[in-house]
């Protein structure tokens, strides 16, 4: 949908010792570092300095300082972020999210309200990176949890799978994590060791579920 | 039964900084016309808890919870931790919110016994989630650094690690695992219950509190209503986790307090023990939520829609009570992530947005928890300003102030509510252990309802439910 903008961060530069944690947990990259001029006093040689347009007030930055040299400021009036107008075909859109086996009026980032056929729009229109669908979007800028592994799904099916983290050792995100379809064949079973390793969980009927025959789950 | 009214409990200051108790003057409690209503009356065969976070359910001193841990601990095989390991004591913040000091009680007798037996150094890592920083400061509440040393917040938002599993890829938090063994902590109460299904209910850190954003991302989109679970126990079965994991002790709770201490160095055996007990205290109860009809549901306390406490049952039971979510039979969709475009079809398949939820009032409510989708339809007020603002600059609540109306107070905003709802059925999730704040009319309903819900949950479901998962027969009215 997009992202009601209301607070954005501000380093408190004399408690920042540039221990780089806010860089490398911001969603949408809106933190980068500078060096400490000799007549700003402060315990490091960096400060923190925030690109207020980019922050999406995801508050990460906030929580992972341990210095307490992050705040977050309301802003006179809020700013919306996240709109977006393309030209990307709804065929386009609805091929990208059935690659990923959604429908493009799924739900998919629950804190902006964002539809996985918007997140599709946006990489089909050139948000390459997590980091640019964020930016793009206003998704994962709220949790930053629920909508990750679908993002990354989407990235990697539009053949953007070897984006680099930005930064490179950035705890922004890591990788795509197994799941169940990994286990599913082309005849729509289970891996029966898997099946085998794991009898009390009803596999096959939630595959079933998964793919909304419901009569078989 | 009429019982005296008690209070809601106080609201603490917010790992954030903010004072809601300087704000929240009115707590629903407090109001006309709203009762207590004790859990014991509708549940009578809850066993005494050995602690209790309120004294008119138990005795709130922890030196019970202390022996018993002591006992348990005493019991269990240590001789995998060498002297001069490390050893991470992995804690969660559900067991301070929930437990509070019986929580940190067994955490320190566990961190002394362990240390004292193995000459091993023990550091508490606690496990943090959404809604951290609007939470209440637990680390300063009840002084985890004094107590413990070594004691530090993990978020889920921090460094990671990528582990090999059965089923691909995971990724945990980092700083819960940099050492050379884990001990497991739990509270066994009946949070999350759509997502787990109690199935390898005490497993469920492992693949979600523990683990990174990813993981836990996956565990709701790459999974079905019945296997997020999978997620945890591949991670638990993991080498990375196997070369590590000690034991668990759990805290083994009831709606009014904690009942027991478990502790066992085999999950999978503590975890059958415990859902026995479980499914004692919490199924009736669970069904019962099912029960209430047009209600006005209230926020008046720490906690975010889905993980408020009344009566020590989470508001998530009231929300997915369509659907009987411990009936494995039953391959009930989450509501939320269904496509639009497919909700005629499955709609009987949905669960979750409960129709008989006809209002919200949020007189306080923390953050940083995504739950815009709850209330989406269903009209919603805020009681103050300050509790807007907050709630709007909340990053996963961003239009709530399109969604949910100011009202001139609690009293109006409860008002508006119920006439709406055409009801005067108001449920308040502030916290409370042992009782409920309701409606006199809403306990009228419930006291009434309650014994028809008892005989179909311990004739008809709860047989259905244990043999589903290979569980002993439990009885409802002889003594546990």
């Amino acid at each position: 949908m997009a992202k009601r903008v209301t607070m954005v961060a501000e380093i408190v530069d004399a408690n920042c010792t540039g221990c780089n944690r806010c860089v490398l947990s911001c969603p949408t990259v809106a933190i980068s570092m500078r060096r400490r001029r000799s007549d700003e006093p402060g315990p490091g040689r960096n400060i923190a300095v925030v690109a207020e347009n980019e922050c999406y007030n995801a508050q990460n930055c906030m929580e992972l300082c341990p210095d307490d040299a992050i705040v977050m400021r309301s802003l006179d009036e809020p700013i919306l972020v996240g709109v977006l107008d393309t030209e990307v075909s709804p065929e386009a859109i609805g091929q990208l999210c059935m690659q990923v086996g959604m429908l493009p009026d799924m739900l998919v980032c629950v804190c902006t309200n964002t539809m996985a056929g918007e997140l599709a729009e946006a990489i089909l229109d050139g948000a390459h990176t997590p980091e640019e669908v964020a930016l793009r979007t206003g998704a994962r800028t709220g949790c930053t949890e629920i909508c990750l592994d679908p993002i990354l799904r989407m990235l990697a099916a539009a053949g953007h799978g070897d984006a680099a983290r930005n930064p490179r050792n950035g705890y922004q995100w890591y990788g795509i994590p197994g799941r169940l379809m990994d286990f599913v064949g082309a005849d729509g079973l289970v891996d029966p060791e898997l099946v085998a390793a794991y009898p009390h969980l009803r596999l096959q009927k939630d595959v079933n579920a998964m793919v909304f025959k419901m009569d078989e789950a | 039964m009429t019982v005296d009214a008690i209070p809601a409990p106080g609201l603490l200051p917010t790992w954030n900084g903010r004072r809601p108790a300087d704000v929240v003057t009115t707590r629903a409690a407090d109001l006309d016309g709203i009762v207590t209503l004790p859990i014991r009356e509708l549940t009578p065969w809850l066993p005494e808890p050995i602690w209790a976070p309120h004294p008119r359910f138990g005795r709130t001193d922890v030196t019970e919870v202390r022996r018993r841990t002591r006992s348990r601990v005493e019991a269990l095989d240590w001789s995998k931790i060498k002297a001069g390991e490390r050893v991470n004591l992995l804690a969660n913040p559900h067991g301070f919110a929930l437990s509070g000091l019986a929580y940190v009680a067994m955490l320190e007798e566990i961190a002394q016994h362990v240390r004292a037996v193995t000459g091993a150094s023990v550091r508490l890592r606690i496990a943090e989630s959404m809604g951290h920083i609007e939470n209440p400061d637990w680390m300063r509440i009840f002084d985890l650094q004094r107590r413990f040393g070594d004691a530090r917040e993990c978020p889920q938002i921090g460094q990671g690690v990528e582990i090999d599993t059965r089923v691909g890829p995971m990724y945990l938090t980092r700083q819960l695992f940099n050492a050379d063994h884990v001990i497991h902590t739990h509270v066994s109460e009946m949070r999350e219950g759509y997502l787990h299904r109690m199935l390898d209910r005490l497993f469920k850190p492992f693949g979600m509190g523990y683990t990174r954003l990813e993981t836990r991302s996956a565990y709701h989109f790459g999974y079905g209503p019945r296997t997020g679970q999978l997620v945890a126990r591949a991670v638990f079965d993991s080498d990375f986790v196997q070369q590590r994991y000690v034991s668990t002790i759990v805290l083994n709770t009831s709606p009014e307090g904690v009942v027991d201490v478990d502790a066992d160095n085999d999950l999978q055996r503590i975890d059958r023990r415990v859902a026995t007990d479980i499914f004692r205290n919490y199924a009736v109860l669970i069904r019962l939520m099912s029960e209430v009809k047009d209600v006005t549901v209230v926020f008046d306390g720490h906690g975010n829609t889905i993980y408020s406490y009344a009566g020590g049952i989470p508001f998530d039971v009231l929300y997915y009570s369509n659907a009987d979510w411990l009936d494995l039979d039953n391959p009930a969709l989450y509501s939320v992530l269904l496509p639009e475009s497919m909700r005629g079809m499955l709609g009987p398949w949905a669960m979750g947005a409960n129709a008989n939820i006809k209002a919200y009032v949020i007189n306080y409510m923390a953050g940083g928890v995504p739950y815009m989708y709850l209330i989406k339809g269903v009209p919603t007020f805020v009681t103050s300003p300050q509790v807007m603002d907050w709630l709007e600059q909340d990053p996963s609540a961003c239009w709530i102030r399109d969604a949910a109306e100011g009202t001139e107070g609690l009293a109006d905003g409860l008002r508006r509510a119920t006439a709406i709802a055409n009801s005067d059925n108001v449920l308040v999730y502030d916290g409370l252990p042992g009782a409920m704040h309701v409606s006199e009319s809403l306990a009228e309903q419930l006291r009434a309802a309650a014994p028809r819900v008892i005989d179909d949950v311990e004739n008809v479901r709860m047989p259905k439910w244990l043999a589903q998962r290979d569980l002993p027969r439990v009885s409802l009215t002889s003594a546990s």
